[in-house]
C-alpha cells in the first residue's frame, strides 16, 4: 500500500480522481436533498395510522445548516486528499454531524409531541433513515482513509455507548421507537436471547455433524451433492416438513415428548438452521484440511509425525482462517434464519418482525430488525477482522 | 461430470412436484400420523405456482441483468477505488436476512407482490455482483494482454475473452441467486404475496399438515428445478461447472 505509485499508476490517477469528486458532488448533493426534502420525521395521532410527513427544516432548525456543512465539508475532503490528516478531519466533522443529527431528531421530536395526546407518535420518516446510511457510509470511507487498525470498530463502539447513554438520558424518548421499546423492553431483551441460544443451538448441531462429514473420506461425493442439495431447499420449505417430520416422530415414540421435545418450539427450527450451516462448515474443514502443501507434509512425515499430531501442529493452525471464514458465513447466516424460527413458534426476534407486519406497525418491525441487522453486522465484522489478521499473520 | 448433477437435481424436483399432488402428500401426512385433512386441490396448486414462478422470475431477471451489469462495469479500470466499498456494501446486505428485507419494505411498499421483489432484488443482487466481479477478476492478466496485442478494442476483449473466461463462475453465482429468488418469493407470503409460501404459513397457522407438506414440497421442487434448467442452459453454451 506504501508503494510510491509507478509511472503507469499515475497516469491512470486523473481520471479516479475526477470520478471521485463527481462521487462526492453526488453525495452532497444527496444529502442536501435528504435533508431539505425528504421527511425526517413522521407524525401520526396514533402508532398505527399512517402520518403527517415533516422535513428537516421543521425538525431542525438552526442546527439543519450546521450538519449540512459538516457533511459537505467532509465529503469535499475525502474526494480532494487521499491523505490521513484529511481522513482524519473529516472523520471528527462526520463524526459531529451525525450526532448533531441524532439529537436534532430526538429534540425536534419532543417538541413537536409536547403539545400532543399521547397516543401521538413521532417516527423517523425514509429521510432520517437515508441520512443516516449517507453518515455511515462517509464514516466508513474516512476511517479507512485514516488506515489505523482497529480505528473503525473502536470509534464505532464509542458512538454506540454514546447513543445508549444518550437515549438512557431521554435524548430521544419522544420518538415512536423509543416509546415502543420502552412499552416492549422485557420481550425485546427475551426474543434477543431466544435468538441467540437459536443461532448458538444451530452452530452447535451443526459443526460436529460438520466434522463428522469430513472425516467420512470414502462419502465425500455424496456429501458434496447432498449438501448442496439441502442449500436449494428453501427455509420456510426445510422448516414446514421438519415440523411435520417431528410431529411423526413424536408420534412413533411418545416418550420424545418427555424429554421436552415438541413439534413446534426451538427443536425444529435449531434443526433447520444447522441443515443450511453444514455446507460452509464442511467447505471451510475441506479447505483448513488441504491448507498445508505437499513439501510441509513431507517434512512433517519425515520428522516422524504421526497424522494426528500433522492434525493438531500443522493443518488446523494453517487452516485456522478458512475455519475462521466458514465460521463467519455460518454465523451470519444462522442471525438471518433464526429469524424464520418465529415461524414454527421458536421465538426469537423474528417474532417481534412478524407481531409487527401482523399488526402493519412500523415501529414494531424495526423493533425486531435492528437488533438482528446489528447482531449480523457485528458478527460479520469482527470474525473478518480476525480472519484478516490470521491471513496476514501467516499468508497461505 | 457435467450431466450427472443435472439429472439428479432434475430428478430430485420431479420426485418433490409429485408429493406436492393432494394425493400423495395426503397419504405422507397419513403415514406421519396426521388426521387427513382438506387438501389444496390441483388447480389452486399450480396457479400458486404459477404466481411463485411469475414473482421469483421477475426479481431473478432484476438481479440477473442489475448484477451481471454493475459486476462488469465495476471491474473496468476506472472504477478500482470503489472495489472496497462495493464489497463492504455486499457484506453489509448480507446481513439484512430476506424476512427482515419484507417487513422493513412493507410500511413503505405495501402488502403483497412489492415489498417481496423489493427484498428478492436488495438480497440478490450483491452475491452476484461479487461473483461477476471475482469471476471477471480472475481472468488471467495473460489473456488480456494477448488480446490487446492482437489489437482488441476493450469491449471485444470484454465479450470474447474475459466474459467466456468468467462464465462458469458467473453461472454459479447465477444459482444462487436463483434459489434465493425461489426462497424469497416463498417468504413474501409473510407479507401477503400469494406464492407457494401461502399455504406453508398458513399450514403452520392452523396445524394443517396437508397443505404445508404440498406447499413445502412444491416450493423445494420449483427450486431444484429452476436449478435444473439453469445447469442445463449453460451446458447448452457450452459452459461446465468450475472445478472445486
Amino acid at each position: 500500500m506504501t508503494r510510491p505509485p509507478s509511472p503507469v499508476a499515475r497516469g491512470r490517477a486523473a481520471p479516479s480522481r475526477r470520478l471521485s469528486v463527481v462521487a462526492a458532488l453526488i453525495a452532497v448533493a444527496g444529502l442536501a436533498w435528504v435533508l431539505l426534502r425528504e421527511p425526517l420525521l413522521v407524525v401520526a395521532a396514533n402508532r398505527l395510522v399512517p402520518g403527517v410527513p415533516v422535513t428537516g427544516a421543521a425538525v431542525l432548525g438552526p442546527a439543519l445548516p450546521a450538519i449540512f456543512g459538516g457533511g459537505a465539508v467532509a465529503a469535499g475532503l475525502l474526494a480532494a486528499s487521499s491523505g490521513r490528516r484529511a481522513g482524519g478531519v473529516a472523520l471528527a466533522l462526520i463524526l459531529a454531524a451525525g450526532g448533531l443529527l441524532a439529537w436534532g431528531l430526538g429534540h425536534g421530536a419532543a417538541l413537536r409531541m409536547a403539545d400532543q395526546p399521547p397516543a401521538a407518535r413521532a417516527g423517523l420518516g425514509a429521510g432520517a433513515w437515508l441520512a443516516a446510511l449517507w453518515f455511515a457510509t462517509a464514516f466508513g470511507l474516512a476511517t479507512r482513509r485514516v488506515r489505523r487498525p482497529g480505528l473503525g470498530p473502536g470509534v464505532a463502539c464509542g458512538l454506540l455507548v454514546t447513543l445508549v447513554l444518550a437515549g438512557r438520558a431521554g435524548a430521544f424518548d419522544a420518538l415512536s421507537l423509543a416509546i415502543e421499546y420502552a412499552a416492549r423492553r422485557e420481550t425485546v431483551h427475551a426474543a434477543l436471547w431466544e435468538h441467540l441460544a437459536l443461532a448458538g443451538g444451530g452452530l452447535g448441531l451443526a459443526i460436529p455433524a460438520a466434522v463428522a462429514l469430513t472425516a467420512w473420506r470414502r462419502g465425500q461425493d455424496l456429501v458434496a451433492i447432498v449438501l448442496g442439495g439441502v442449500q436449494v431447499i428453501p427455509a420456510v420449505a426445510l422448516l414446514g416438513a421438519l415440523v411435520a417430520l417431528t410431529g411423526g416422530l413424536l408420534r412413533l415414540a411418545p416418550a420424545l415428548r418427555e424429554l421436552g421435545l415438541s413439534a413446534l418450539g426451538p427443536a425444529p427450527a435449531m434443526v433447520g438452521i444447522a441443515a443450511y450451516l453444514l455446507l460452509p462448515f464442511w467447505r471451510g474443514l475441506t479447505a483448513a484440511l488441504r491448507a498445508p502443501d505437499r513439501d510441509s507434509l513431507d517434512a512433517a512425515r519425515g520428522l516422524g509425525l504421526t497424522e494426528t499430531q500433522i492434525l493438531l501442529r500443522l493443518r488446523l493452525p494453517l487452516g485456522a482462517p478458512q475455519l475462521v471464514g466458514a465460521l463467519r458465513v455460518a454465523a451470519v447466516q444462522a442471525l438471518g434464519l433464526a429469524t424464520l424460527g418465529a415461524l414454527v413458534g421458536a421465538g426469537g426476534l423474528g417474532r417481534i418482525v412478524l407481531d409487527g407486519m401482523a399488526q402493519f406497525a412500523p415501529d414494531l418491525i424495526l423493533l425486531g430488525a435492528i437488533p438482528i441487522v446489528a447482531l449480523s453486522l457485528t458478527v460479520e465484522g469482527a470474525l473478518s477482522t480476525l480472519e484478516d489478521r490470521m491471513r496476514a499473520r501467516d499468508p497461505a | 461430470m457435467s450431466g450427472r448433477p443435472l439429472v439428479s437435481v432434475a430428478a430430485t424436483g420431479l420426485v418433490l412436484a409429485a408429493m406436492s399432488h393432494p394425493a400423495v402428500a395426503t397419504r405422507i401426512a397419513g403415514a406421519l400420523g396426521e388426521a387427513p385433512r382438506r387438501a389444496l386441490d390441483v388447480d389452486r396448486l399450480l396457479a400458486l405456482a404459477g404466481q411463485h414462478l411469475v414473482l421469483a422470475g421477475t426479481g431473478f431477471a432484476l438481479v440477473a441483468i442489475l448484477g451481471i451489469g454493475l459486476g462488469i462495469l465495476a471491474t473496468r479500470e476506472g472504477a478500482a477505488p470503489l472495489r472496497p466499498a462495493l464489497d463492504a456494501l455486499a457484506a453489509g446486505a448480507q446481513a439484512v436476512p430476506p424476512v427482515v428485507t419484507v417487513a422493513l419494505a412493507l410500511p413503505i411498499l405495501g402488502f403483497g407482490g412489492p415489498p417481496t421483489l423489493l427484498a428478492l432484488v436488495a438480497y440478490g443482487v450483491m452475491p452476484l455482483l461479487r461473483g461477476t466481479a471475482g469471476a471477471l477478476a480472475a481472468v488471467p492478466p495473460d489473456a488480456k494482454a494477448a488480446a490487446e496485442a492482437m489489437g482488441l478494442t476493450r469491449r471485444q476483449i470484454l465479450a470474447r475473452v474475459e466474459l467466456p473466461l468468467a462464465a462458469p463462475e458467473v453461472v454459479e453465482s447465477l444459482r444462487t441467486a436463483l434459489v434465493l429468488a425461489v426462497a424469497t418469493a416463498a417468504v413474501g407470503a409473510l407479507a401477503g404475496a400469494n406464492t407457494l409460501g401461502t399455504p406453508i404459513v398458513a399450514g403452520l397457522q392452523n396445524q394443517n399438515i396437508v397443505p404445508m407438506l404440498q406447499g413445502t414440497t412444491a416450493t423445494a421442487a420449483l427450486a431444484f428445478l429452476g436449478d435444473a434448467a439453469l445447469v442445463g442452459l449453460a451446458g447448452l453454451f457450452r459452459i461446465n461447472p468450475p472445478r472445486t
